[in-house]
């Protein structure tokens, strides 16, 4: 199949997804390819913070200053995928205030909102905390779902004439003297060979920036860490807490939804898909953790899970146009000798739209089309629905229907109107797009009754039984490193079942 | 109050070992917080899945023992195995009692649509064992979300119809309501006429396991008559309907025999003097209540049981601390792949014992004279790779209790 399209973007991240629908709203034509789902990298393995710049108002003011602005647009733009719970930076007895002292003028001087609060008033709101405490200070920190971010950008794009091509992977790239003419790709699925092309190509693939760089014989300097995370059957607090600290492992606990994530650690990798959590780093982040909120020590974990940080390290040659420290945008006309190519790297989720907005201008100044960005003002096409617990459990209560998933409330008619609606090419697709297999159980019963239900409407394709298999089987790699506890209980029922009574 | 002995969990081991002290006249106290996993996995008798069905069961296991000297049958020994199962068997009388057909493994079809090996059928599962013999038709409920019809069907590369039941018994459909529901006649007879009209040369018919909890041979019998065809169980996700069933004859027969039996209690401590258990207490709040013994067994399952925990460093025995043989540290515990092609080491975790089924010591000395353990948190097995799990309950729950006797 051959597509021509204005841009092409590479990398179906929050990035890949933003500047998607920056250009459509642009009205210029583009087509984004991805090799996975959407959100396959280190934009759906992330802790789902939404920043208030806290993080950085210390080390890195810039920075701090990017997310407190974006902090307040994602608010506006996308409060669907937010869940506005503030977050709070404690300080305990051994960090004495010192540290709390510059926090607190950094943060004046980065423009984040702070209140110091007492230590009854912090208790009061957040009984699991621990009960030293010295001081608490409350941020405009929030809790994200970067998974509907990125689908409601792609959305909104596809309404605005933009198109995507999922679980296609970028094979090669036919370069004509010095500019790319097109990418060639392949279905994953089907096998199907696609040539796409393009007058601009955009890479926007993270931590795998260089594997698409080396198809074209470029290089950037990139340094690639590894952030593990843990995920807790319950949620243990209502806000964001913060380690008021030097940043550090194990220093921060999100509440998302029903559960809390503790995150994270930092390790130097030379391999881009290592996303192995060892027990280690398990145990290193609930010790850390725990300093803050002791009852993490009888926890019960779920899973792990671990993403890949895409560092930029900045470097002297060509005129790189850094925009700040956190993100770099690269010129390749500029830095290279390919003309039509530009590689947008390193930030974070939180500034995902500012990324997208300054790759957008950089190809409207290049095709010297003058349209401005308006992601800013222009809120996503689900902003006003709300889809939170709150109304799955209203959903429950009144429903009285059966219910696929008994730890997230999914319930079999949802998960029938999603199978008749939406375009999904496998198991990991449909658990994505869902509550299914998110909850305590991670999937051990509501992924055979979701084979059960693909059998009932007569959409189930190929070997169930193998399916369901290789679905345990990944599954394993985010429940072995946190067994221990009250979850080997979990894991004995599981293998009971599909070892022992089924006999797979 | 003093008792002969008294038995700490009511799984399947702690009842044959109940019932096997009952036999001998003693006053016997049984206590359990749970059902133990019976309720939940136990449908049929596992007794060694790897026999080939071409192998009698016995000669299987005769080989095994001398493979694996240290698994818990190789205490028992294959005569007293043999023993116990027939133990077993004479609590289950027609019309619903056991059989082990050829005295070898038979296939039976399970609710993934696979076919697993098993030891001792009972009689609403017997038709499955010729699975293969003519047409079958699978047959479950719209809306019971622990069956599905066509997944099954189509690995077993045969037929399957679901039967839609009136919209007010929607909601909460469960095994457990199903099992109830099939005990109605006028239910199962308006079934029988439904796939009666819908048979298409099938020969056999297969539901879900939850033709009822008390009379099940009736409801399949009658089943029979309606539908015209033959009718057989299919083991599904837990909790599981015959394995109630199980549990159930043992407490009536128990009950009969004057056993003592206290569903619902955890033990809360155990009460030492040198190397004696004098007595345990068991919780009920407010109300903390203490029971003497003479002899003491102990069959309180794995990790789901409560038999054994572990934190982040560590397997224990919580009731008295007993020596756990397993994996020098945590990293040991589980392989790297779910379905790897050995078991995940932390399984062969469990109380070491002395061929007597009294716990030892890493030096091999008794840790309390008047304590024995069975079941599956004995040391050296990997029951669910196995599929040993209810004969190595069984065989293990009569030795245990027939040591415990002896040695008085």
């Amino acid at each position: 199949m051959k597509i021509k399209t204005e841009v092409l973007i590479i990398g179906g991240g929050a990035t890949g997804a933003g500047i998607l629908r920056d250009l459509s709203l642009r009205g210029i034509p583009s087509v984004l390819v991805e090799k996975g789902d959407f959100a396959s990298g280190a934009s759906g393995r992330n802790h789902g913070l939404l920043h208030s710049g806290g993080r950085y108002a210390v080390s890195d003011p810039e920075a701090a200053k990017e997310c407190i602005a974006e902090n307040k647009i994602l608010r506006k733009i996308a409060p669907h995928c937010i869940e506005e719970t503030d977050g709070l930076f404690v300080s305990l007895p051994e960090d004495g205030l010192q540290f709390r002292d510059r926090f607190l003028g950094a943060c004046e001087e980065a423009g984040i909102p702070n209140a110091l609060c007492s230590r009854d008033e912090t208790l009061a709101w957040e009984p699991e905390l621990h009960p030293h405490l010295v001081s608490a200070v409350k941020v405009p920190d929030g809790a994200i779902d970067p998974f509907k971010l990125i689908l409601e950008n792609a959305k909104d794009a596809e309404s605005h004439g933009a198109k995507f091509f999922l679980h296609t992977e970028v094979a090669s790239l036919r370069i004509e003297g010095d500019r790319i003419r097109s990418v060639e790709a392949k279905d994953l699925a089907t096998g199907e060979e696609l040539s796409m092309e393009a007058s601009f190509f955009i890479n926007a693939t993270g931590a795998w920036a260089n594997r698409v760089l080396r198809l074209a014989g470029l290089h950037i300097g990139m340094a690639l860490s590894k952030g593990s995370l843990l995920i807790t059957n319950r949620r243990l607090t209502h806000r964001v807490i913060n380690h008021c600290r030097p940043p550090s492992d194990g220093d921060i606990v999100v509440p998302n939804e029903t559960v809390s994530i503790l995150g994270t650690t930092s390790i130097r990798l030379q391999e881009v898909e290592n996303f192995e959590v060892t027990p280690q780093e398990a145990s290193l982040l609930v010790r850390e953790t725990s300093k803050l909120i002791p009852a993490i020590q009888e926890a019960r974990f779920i899973r792990a899970y671990a993403g890949i940080r895409p560092l930029f390290q900045s470097e002297e040659k060509g005129n790189d146009r850094a925009i700040s420290r956190g993100f770099a945008l690269i010129d390749h006309g500029k830095r290279d000798s390919i003309k039509n190519l530009i590689t947008i790297t390193g930030g974070k989720l939180m500034t995902y739209r500012l990324m997208s907005e300054k790759t957008s201008d950089l190809i409207c100044e290049k095709i010297g089309k003058k349209v401005s960005c308006s992601t800013h003002v222009n809120p996503l096409p689900g902003a006003s629905r709300p889809t939170g617990s709150k109304e799955r459990l209203q959903q429950f209560l009144t429903g009285g229907e059966e219910i696929l998933c008994d730890c997230e409330l999914v319930r079999r008619k949802e998960v029938e109107a999603f199978l008749g609606e939406e375009k999904f090419r496998d198991l990991q697709d449909i658990l994505h797009r869902t509550r299914l297999a998110k909850g305590t159980c991670q999937g051990g019963f509501c992924v055979y009754r979701l084979l059960g239900v693909l059998h009932h409407l007569g959409k189930a394709g190929g070997d169930s039984n193998r399916i369901l298999k290789e679905f345990l089987e990944e599954r394993w790699k985010g429940i072995r490193p946190v067994l221990w506890g009250t979850a080997l209980k979990e894991e004995e029922l599981i293998e009971s079942i599909y070892k022992g009574i089924f006999n797979l | 109050m003093h008792y002969d002995l008294i038995i700490i969990g009511m799984g399947l081991s702690g009842l044959m070992a109940a019932k096997t002290a009952a036999e001998a006249d003693k006053k016997v106290l049984i206590v359990g917080k749970g059902m133990g996993s019976l309720s939940l996995f136990s449908n049929t008798i596992d007794a060694l899945g790897q026999v080939p069905k071409t192998m009698r069961m016995g000669e299987g296991l005769s080989q095994w023992i001398k493979d694996h000297p240290e698994h818990p049958y190789s205490k028992v020994g294959p005569e007293r195995i043999e023993e116990s199962f027939s133990s077993f068997l004479s609590l289950f009388t027609p019309p619903y009692s056991f059989q082990a057909i050829g005295n070898t493994n038979s296939f039976l079809p399970t609710g993934a649509g696979t076919l697993r090996p098993t030891y001792l059928v009972p009689t609403t599962m017997i038709e499955a064992t010729s699975f293969d013999e003519g047409r079958t038709l699978i047959v479950g409920f719209e809306g019971f979300k622990d069956f599905y019809t066509h997944y099954v069907a189509n690995q077993l590369k045969c037929r399957g119809i679901d039967f839609r039941l009136p919209n007010s018994l929607y909601p909460e459909l469960t095994a457990t309501a199903l099992a109830r529901l099939m005990e109605k006649q006028p239910f199962r007879e308006n079934i029988g006429r439904e796939i009666r009209k819908q048979l298409q040369g099938e020969t056999r018919v297969g539901f879900p396991a939850l033709l009822g909890m008390h009379d099940p041979v009736q409801v399949k019998e009658e089943l029979e008559e309606r539908i015209g065809a033959k009718v057989f169980e299919i083991p599904i996700l837990p909790p599981s309907i015959p394995g109630k069933r199980i549990f159930d004859r043992f407490k009536e027969w128990l009950i009969q025999k004057g056993v003592t039996f206290l569903l619902g209690y955890p033990v809360s401590k155990a009460i030492l003097t040198e190397k004696r258990c004098q007595a345990i207490e068991l919780a009920h709040p407010p109300v903390i209540t203490s029971y003497s013994a003479d002899r003491f067994i102990l069959a309180t399952g794995r990790f789901m049981g409560g038999g054994l925990k572990a934190d982040a460093e560590k397997i224990l025995e919580p009731v008295f601390n007993f020596s756990v043989h397993q994996p020098p540290s945590r990293e040991g515990w589980f392989g790297n792949s779910f379905f790897g092609d050995l078991p995940h080491p932390i399984h062969r975790a469990g109380v070491l014992t002395n061929a007597s089924f009294q716990p030892v010591d890493g030096g091999g000395d008794v840790i309390l004279e008047n304590v024995w353990v069975a079941g599956s948190v004995l040391a050296h097995h990997h029951c669910i790779e196995e599929k040993s799990r209810e004969g190595i309950e069984i065989a293990t729950g009569y030795w245990a209790a027939k040591c415990a006797l002896g040695n008085s």
